[in-house]
C-alpha cells in the first residue's frame, strides 16, 4: 500500500468535474421552481385521471406514476429552500401563460373513451420535454457547486425514462387502426404546437439554443 | 378535467358490474330461512372450517380487490379535485404528496388482489361491484373526506385484512398470509396519515373536527355492512384491535367503532324483517 | 326423463324454472345418467346461501339454497352456468352413488370436508371434460384448503380432476388420504 503521508491531488485523475456551469444560483431556483409547478400539475392529473380511465392495467400505471411525480414535486420543493428561496412557493410558478395554456390542454381529456389522449399527452409530449429540460439542465450545471440539483436530476431522469417507456408501450398498445394512430399523431401535434409557444417546460431555453455560435456563446441568459 | 367525479361515472371495462348498497340491503332473503334447525343463524366467521370457507374467501378477496381499486380512485381524485392551499376547501402541498404515496400503495394493493385472485381461482369482474367505499371518498370538504377514507375506510381494511391473514394463516395458505400481512402494513401507515392530518388540519377549528368524526361515525357504521364487521363471535370480518392502535386509534374509539358496528347489525337485522314482512303483505 | 322443478314460480328472486329445467335437461346425458330418469330439484329461494346436496338418490332429488344458482354479478339473478356447475356436480356425485361398481358411499352429511372436497373435485372434472365451463383454480384452491398447500396435494388434485380412468370411492379417499399425509423428512 501506498505511503498514507504522501499528497494526493484533491481531484482523482479520473475526476474531471468542472467549476464553471450555465446557471447561478437565481436561475437554478428559477428553473426549479417551474419543474415544481409541471411536476405538481403533472401528479395531480395522473391521480384525477386514475377513477377516469376503464383500462385497468392503465388506472394502475397511472396510480404508480402519479407517486413518481409527487416525489419530483417534493425534491424539487426541498431543494428551493437550498436554493436562497425561502418561500418555496413564490418560485412554484409555470414559466409562462403560454406553459399554463399547454398544460391545461394535456389535462382536459377526462372521457372514458379518451385515454389515448390522456396518455400521449403525458407520454409523447410533456414527458419527453420533461426529459429533454431535465437532462439540458444536468449536463449544463456546475457539477461541483450545483450537485445537489445534479443528484436529484438523476433520480428524477431515472423515473422519467422509465415512465416514459411504460407509457409508449401503453399508446402502442392502445393503438390498432390507422385511426387510431393519425388520433394519436393530431393530438401530440396540437400539443406540441403549444408547448414550442412555451418554449418547453421552463420557458426559452429550457434545453439551451442550438443555434447559438460558439462565438456568442453556449450559454442561455436567464 | 373536471374537479369532483360523481360515482356513477368511475370508469370500469365490461367484466364490472355494480350494485348498489341499498339493493343488497332491500334483498328480502335471508340466511335466517334456512330450513335446518340446527343450522347457522345470520352471518358467521370466515374460517377454514367452514364447508363453503374457500368459496366465502374468493368472494371476499374479490370484494377487498374492488376496494382497493376505489381507495386507488379516491385517493387519486384528492390529488386533482382540490386547488394547494391551506384555505378550507383546498388542500395543503403536503397532504397531496402523501395522497399521492397512497395512490402508489392502493395500486400495488390492486395489483397484489390480482395476483391473489389467480391463486384463489377468482376471474376479475367475476362479482358484483359495491361502491360504497368510493361514495366515501366524494366528500368536497377534504378533512371529511381524508377521515372518511383514511380513517373509516382504511380502518375497515386494518379489519379485512387481518381476518383474511389469519384464515391464511389457519388454513395453511402461504402465498395468502404473506399478501395480507405486507397490505396490513401500508393500511397501518393510510390510518395514521388520515389521524395525524385530521389532528394538523382541525388544530385550530373544533367544530370542524367535530364535523369530521360525526362523518367517520356515519361512515364506519355503512362500513360494518350490517353487522358483518364487528367484535361478536360470528362477526365475518373481526375489528383488529391491536393494528387499529397502532394506527393511532384510542381504546374509546375502538369501542365506539365496536358499537356502531352492533347497531348496524340491529339496523340490518329490523330492516330485512320489513321488507319480507311487506312481501309477505303484497304476496 | 320427467325434469321438476320446485317452487314452479319464483317470487323473491327473478328465477325461471323452465329455463332451469332446461338446462338440468341438457346435463343429463353428459352425466351418463338413464335417459327416463326422473329427478327432482327442490330450491329453497327463500335463502341467498350456496348450500347444494343429493337429497335422495332413487329417486332422484336435489335440493338447492337459492343463493347457488344465483348470478354473482347480479343479485337475485339466474345465472344459466352456476346452475350448470352446481346442478352437473351434483348429478354426477348421484350418478356414483347409483352405480354398484362405484362402491358404498358413507352418507355425504358425515364426510370430511377433504373427501367432500375430493369427491367434488372427481365430479368436477368430468363435467368440464363433459364441454361445461368451471374454474379449474377455484377448485385447486379448495382442493389445497382441505389437503394443504403442498406438491402432494396438488398431484392428487391432477389425478382426481383428470384421471386416466374412472374412479371408484376407494380410490377417491385413498388419492385423498395420500395427499394429506405428512411429508416425511428426508
Amino acid at each position: 500500500m501506498a505511503d498514507p503521508a504522501k499528497p494526493r491531488a484533491a481531484f482523482a485523475p479520473w475526476d474531471r468535474r468542472e467549476l464553471p456551469g450555465a446557471f447561478d444560483v437565481e436561475e437554478s431556483a428559477r428553473r426549479v421552481g417551474n419543474y415544481k409547478w409541471i411536476e405538481m400539475r403533472l401528479f395531480e392529473a395522473l391521480g384525477g385521471w386514475v377513477a377516469t380511465v376503464p383500462e385497468l392495467d392503465i388506472k394502475m400505471r397511472l396510480g404508480t406514476h402519479c407517486y413518481h411525480h409527487a416525489w419530483h414535486a417534493e425534491l424539487w420543493h426541498k431543494r428551493l429552500p437550498e436554493l436562497r428561496e425561502m418561500n418555496p412557493d413564490r418560485l412554484t410558478v409555470p414559466a409562462n401563460d403560454e406553459i399554463v395554456a399547454f398544460m391545461d390542454a394535456v389535462t382536459e381529456p377526462e372521457a372514458p373513451e379518451q385515454t389515448l389522449e390522456k396518455l400521449v399527452g403525458v407520454y409523447r409530449v410533456l414527458i419527453p420535454h420533461k426529459i429533454a429540460a431535465y437532462t439540458y439542465h444536468r449536463n449544463n450545471t456546475s457539477t461541483i457547486t450545483d450537485a445537489p440539483t445534479i443528484r436529484s436530476l438523476n433520480f428524477i431522469l431515472q423515473d422519467e425514462l422509465d415512465d416514459w417507456r411504460d407509457g409508449e408501450m401503453l399508446i402502442q398498445s392502445l393503438i390498432t387502426t390507422p385511426d387510431e394512430v393519425q388520433r394519436a399523431a393530431a393530438h401530440q401535434a396540437h400539443l406540441e404546437t403549444l408547448v414550442l409557444a412555451a418554449g418547453g417546460i421552463a420557458g426559452p431555453g429550457s434545453i439551451g439554443d442550438a443555434y447559438a455560435t460558439s462565438a456568442e456563446g453556449q450559454e442561455v441568459p436567464a | 378535467m373536471k374537479k369532483m367525479l360523481p360515482v356513477e361515472e368511475l370508469a370500469r371495462d365490461e367484466r364490472f358490474v355494480r350494485v348498489s348498497i341499498f339493493e343488497g340491503a332491500a334483498d328480502p332473503r335471508s340466511v335466517e330461512n334456512r330450513a335446518e334447525g340446527s343450522g347457522r343463524r345470520g352471518p358467521q366467521k370466515l374460517t377454514p372450517d367452514r364447508p363453503e370457507a374457500p368459496d366465502a374467501a374468493r368472494a371476499l378477496m374479490h370484494g377487498i380487490f374492488m376496494g382497493e381499486v376505489q381507495a386507488l380512485e379516491g385517493a387519486g381524485r384528492t390529488c386533482w379535485d382540490f386547488d394547494t392551499g391551506s384555505g378550507r376547501d383546498e388542500a395543503p402541498f403536503e397532504l397531496k404528496l402523501d395522497m399521492a404515496r397512497q395512490c402508489w400503495d392502493e395500486t400495488r394493493h390492486v395489483e397484489i388482489s390480482v395476483k391473489l385472485g389467480d391463486w384463489m381461482g377468482t376471474e376479475i369482474g367475476e362479482f358484483s361491484e359495491a361502491t360504497f367505499l368510493y361514495e366515501a371518498a366524494c366528500n368536497p370538504d377534504p378533512v371529511l373526506r381524508l377521515t372518511g377514507v383514511n380513517r373509516a375506510l382504511e380502518g375497515l381494511a386494518i379489519d379485512v385484512f387481518n381476518t383474511m391473514r389469519e384464515f391464511g394463516s389457519v388454513a395453511g395458505d402461504p402465498v395468502l398470509e404473506f399478501c395480507e400481512d405486507w397490505m396490513l402494513a401500508d393500511e397501518v401507515t393510510h390510518v395514521k396519515m388520515g389521524s395525524d392530518w385530521l389532528r394538523r388540519m382541525t388544530a385550530d377549528d373544533p367544530e370542524r373536527r367535530a364535523n369530521a368524526l360525526e362523518f367517520q361515525r356515519i361512515v364506519d357504521k355503512l362500513f360494518s355492512l350490517g353487522g358483518f364487521r364487528g367484535e361478536e363471535d360470528d362477526s365475518p370480518i373481526r375489528l383488529a384491535r391491536r393494528f387499529r392502535e397502532l394506527a393511532g386509534f384510542a381504546d374509546e374509539e375502538i369501542d365506539e367503532i365496536a358499537g356502531l358496528s352492533a347497531e348496524a347489525r340491529r339496523d340490518l337485522a329490523a330492516f330485512k324483517q320489513g321488507a319480507a314482512d311487506s312481501l309477505t303483505t303484497a304476496g | 326423463m320427467a325434469v321438476t322443478v320446485t317452487p314452479e314460480t319464483f317470487t323473491m328472486v327473478e328465477f325461471d324454472a323452465p329455463t332451469i329445467v332446461a338446462v338440468v335437461e341438457r346435463l343429463i346425458p353428459v352425466v351418463g345418467l338413464p335417459a327416463d330418469v326422473d329427478l327432482r330439484v327442490d330450491i329453497d329461494e327463500r335463502v341467498p346461501l350456496g348450500r347444494a346436496v343429493v337429497a335422495s338418490v332413487d329417486p332422484l332429488v336435489l335440493e338447492i339454497e337459492g343463493g347457488a344458482l344465483e348470478d354473482p354479478k347480479r343479485p337475485r339473478r339466474l345465472s344459466e352456468d352456476s346452475t350448470a356447475d352446481i346442478v352437473g356436480r351434483l348429478l354426477f356425485r348421484a350418478r356414483d352413488q347409483r352405480d354398484p361398481e362405484f362402491g358404498t358411499v358413507p352418507d355425504p352429511g358425515d364426510l370430511s370436508l377433504a373427501l367432500a372436497t375430493a369427491w367434488d373435485v372427481y365430479a368436477t372434472g368430468r363435467l368440464v371434460a363433459g364441454g361445461y365451463r368451471s374454474q379449474r383454480q377455484r377448485w385447486l384452491y379448495a382442493f389445497r384448503n382441505r389437503h394443504g398447500f403442498t406438491d402432494a396435494a396438488d398431484a392428487a388434485f391432477d389425478r382426481l380432476w383428470s384421471p386416466s380412468d374412472p374412479l371408484v370411492w376407494a380410490d377417491i379417499e385413498r388419492i385423498s388420504d395420500a395427499a394429506r399425509a405428512p411429508v416425511s423428512a428426508p
